[in-house]
């Protein structure tokens, strides 16, 4: 295996295919800082663009733009509190309060570092685990995946606001909101009044974007309306903040990193379920793990370096079920199966038979673009960080016609902008009654792979319960939700 | 959920505002039909980036446009399994100026279980580029090797199968009703659920849209759910064969109806040659692995009717 990926960096350690990793993540990033559109907008829409590279120069630059995309959601989160995806939404809950404080530049240092090591551990793991995992992952049946996605829950009913009754209500209205849709089992209407656009349910970017980003900056517009401009720091206090992040404080954090990158990895491992669902557990499991929950919330670093660990460590070990068994992880991994069949490779059993040496080029491109990455993020930061100085009213309209342009355009839908809007004012409205919109976020993504799971789990054992009884991985989690849910309400 | 019905409401009217706009004018005549095509085309695919069928498309539509002498742009439209961008395309001026590119089961199954806004005749269907690979399929260790072991294995234990939607599931539980078998159908998201699903032996058998021929050694075809067998597997017997109905498996391309029959001319002329397009036809062997079969206009809507009257009687037989 070493000689392998030696092999492979012979391959990919060429001037044009850094260059191409290197165009991949600056696009990836500039994309993704852009509300509503992450890594997979940033896929779709370059993936024409590489039909005239050769393979590996593709795969490199579009495993930059996955890695890219995934990271620049944190920088809106951070700077603005206008999370463009639900998974930064973990990102803004520390990030922001860090920003307020004026160090923006530290909290942007300790998201990309994180991010650069999460992926580097979760890239390492891939090339080690690739083979035998495959086998694992197999073992995850409907039961298993129900057993982890209630326990999601009851984790992240913990994570934001004070009250986990409250939090659990948002989920619950979040898991309402999945249901609207056609049934996915056999297809009858569900709340959609013979609307078309609402058969695939509320569009999860314009949920997400509106909720989140959208209704965070209105919130904070109205705020700026109400006190008649702002307060700023002045040119000098900014200079007497700390901006510097040393290598030694970083890695002081060792154990939420290490942590947060193998939540990330198993995740990542286990298809479709995703990046938010990694940032949230592990977000969750740090905040548990801290000596001082409470300081979570308030800009506490060890917020974002467990989320964004993970959720760049999802990127690396999405690629295991996708090489081993062609399945894709999440939508991200899918378009990349997709290019990867442009380009004449197909995943599978086989991709490490057939294309060996294409893989483990690929593996090497993704360690270098971890270096990349690093580089570009690190150049890029003073230059996010005077958005932070400029006057947030000048800042904030702009960042309204993003959220409506990112969600116009993947699939140029003005249904898609209404429910947006409609999700603005409903955020709006959870952010004054104190109830946790991220919640509802969560709980509507995770909603429909709950029903799914259950509705599967129900057929297959002929709607018997006990068969929980028969899986082991199962009962585990079980176990632990319970656990996780008596110790909230006890402490409530 | 009190801000969604408002939303649709102002989406609604909104729509009702503009469409009439698009509605006025009436088919193109013929002065129209004779410098056709005068200026771009929009094909319109109505599945996600990166699927088999938007690959299929960007690659075709530079061959279509090659042949017509004019730029054929590709717009994805995702949705409802393609009903989102079917309407829109069903709504749009039938001037051969936007066109769709679909699985003709996202043309039929919607309109004929429920109300999508669109209906089986509502759109001119110029031709056929090839058709998907749906076949009944089973882990290569699986206790039985064709149909008929299969249905006798089925008679001594209850079986499930992973199905990917309520069609797949309609003709399998068909299958069951003709020969006397029970069977519980595990709906699956597409074939990257499916296949974990099976290869980890959750389920007994599964439908399969194509993505088995990536499985080589790990998976066997029982029957073909197209009309005619599959190409890489010559010697298993079609649903058509065995029990009279099959499942529509052309991939098509389609313009609202009414078209001029002078631009329907054209294009399916156009069509006809970028099938055998290098570039395309690489693709297709050496990727999809989906055969190239071109059908014309006149062939291919005698085809969908035939397809139609199939399906309407595996819906009557198999309804609750």
């Amino acid at each position: 295996m070493i000689e392998q990926l030696i092999a492979g960096f012979g391959n990919a350690l060429t001037v044009t295919n850094l260059l191409f990793i290197a165009a991949g993540i600056t696009l990836g990033i500039v994309i993704g800082v852009i509300p509503g559109l992450g890594s997979v907008t940033a896929l779709a829409v370059l993936i024409p663009i590489t039909f005239y590279m050769s393979p590996l120069a593709a795969i490199a630059f579009l495993v930059g733009v996955n890695k890219g995309g995934t990271s620049g959601g944190a920088i809106p989160a951070i700077l603005l509190n206008s999370p463009g995806t639900p998974e930064a939404a973990a990102t803004a809950l520390d990030g922001h309060p860090m920003a307020k404080r004026g160090e923006s530049q530290r909290a942007l240092k300790f998201a990309l570092f994180s991010s650069v090591t999460g992926d580097t551990i979760s890239d390492l793991l891939l090339i080690v685990l690739v083979v035998p995992f495959a086998a694992i992952a197999l073992e995850f049946g409907p039961l298993e995946y129900t057993a982890v996605l209630l326990f999601a829950f009851a984790l992240l009913s913990g994570i934001s606001g004070d009250s986990p009754i409250k939090g659990l209500i948002a989920i619950a209205f979040g898991v309402f909101l999945s249901t609207v849709g056609l049934d996915p089992v056999d297809g009858s209407q569900r709340m959609v009044f013979d609307e078309v656009e609402l058969y695939d349910g509320f569009p999860l970017f314009s949920l997400a974007v509106g909720s989140l980003a959208m209704a965070s900056v209105l919130g904070q517009l109205f705020e700026l309306w109400r006190a008649r401009g702002e307060k700023r720091l002045s040119v000098e206090e900014y200079a007497r903040i700390e901006t510097r992040l040393p290598a030694r404080e970083f890695f002081g954090h060792w154990k939420t990193i290490g942590r947060s990158a193998l939540i990330g990895s198993g995740v990542g491992m286990l298809p479709g379920l995703g990046v938010t669902l990694a940032a949230f557990l592990s977000y969750g499991a740090a905040r548990r793990a801290s000596k001082e929950p409470q300081s979570f919330g308030r800009g506490n670093p060890q917020g974002i370096i467990a989320t964004e660990a993970a959720n760049s460590a999802v990127v690396g070990a999405n690629l295991v079920p996708t090489i081993a068994l062609g399945i894709p992880g999440n939508i991200a991994a899918a378009l990349l199966i997709g290019a990867f069949i442009i380009h004449g490779i197909v995943p599978g059993p086989f991709m490490l038979t057939n294309h060996g040496e294409l893989v483990y080029a690929l593996f090497a491109s993704m360690l270098m673009a971890n270096g990349v990455h690093l580089v570009i993020g690190r150049i890029g930061i003073p230059l996010w960080a005077r958005i932070a100085r400029t006057p947030r009213a000048i800042i904030l309209p702009p960042v309204l016609v993003m959220c409506i342009v990112g969600v116009y355009l993947p699939n140029q839908s003005i249904f898609g902008v209404g429910v947006m809007l409609a999700f603005a004012c409903l955020g709006l409205a959870f952010q004054r009654l104190g109830f946790p919109i991220v919640c509802m976020v969560i709980g509507f993504l995770l909603g429909g792979m709950l029903e799914n799971s259950v509705r599967q789990s129900l057929r297959l054992h002929q709607s018997d319960l006990t068969a929980f009884f028969g899986s082991p991985i199962a009962l585990v989690f079980l176990a632990l939700t319970l656990f996780v849910l008596l110790r909230a309400l006890r402490r409530a | 959920m009190p801000h969604h019905p408002k939303s649709r409401l102002a989406v609604l009217a909104v729509g009702a505002a503009i469409l009439p706009a698009f509605a006025a004018y009436g088919p193109a005549g013929p002065a129209v039909a004779a410098d056709y095509p005068s200026k771009p085309i929009t094909l319109v695919i109505p599945y996600r980036a990166g699927g088999s069928t938007e690959t299929m498309g960007r690659i075709f539509s530079k061959a279509l446009g090659k042949e017509l002498g004019t730029k054929v742009i590709v717009r994805t439209r995702p949705g409802a399994g393609g009903a989102v961008g079917a309407l829109e395309v069903s709504k749009k001026k039938p001037d051969g100026y936007t066109l769709l590119f679909a699985a003709a089961v996202s043309l039929l199954w919607h309109p004929l279980t429920r109300s999508v806004g669109f209906d089986l005749d509502s759109f001119t269907y110029i031709g056929q580029i090839t058709n998907y690979q749906q076949a009944l399929i089973a882990r290569q260790d699986a206790p039985f090797n064709t149909m008929k072991e299969l249905i006798a294995h089925a008679k001594t234990k209850r079986l499930n199968y992973a199905d990917q939607g309520p069609m797949m599931r309609a003709f399998i539980d068909y299958i069951g009703t003709k020969e006397g078998v029970k069977w519980t159908g595990i709906p699956t998201k597409g074939g990257g659920e499916m296949v974990p699903f099976l290869l980890g032996g959750k389920v007994d058998f599964a439908w399969s849209g194509g993505i088995h021929q990536r499985f080589g050694g790990k998976m066997k075809v029982l029957l073909s759910f197209n009309s005619g067998r599959l190409a890489a597997s010559p010697d298993v017997p079609s649903i058509q064969e065995r029990y009279g109905v099959s499942m529509p498996s052309q991939a098509v391309i389609v313009g609202p109806k009414g078209m001029d029959a002078a631009v329907v001319a054209k294009v399916e002329g156009a069509i006809k040659k970028a099938v055998a397009d290098k570039a395309f036809l690489d693709l297709l062997a050496n990727k999809l692995r989906f055969p190239a079969k071109f059908t014309g206009h006149k062939a291919l809507s005698a085809q969908i009717q035939e397809v139609i009257a199939g399906m309407k009687r595996v819906i009557a037989a198999t309804k609750k």
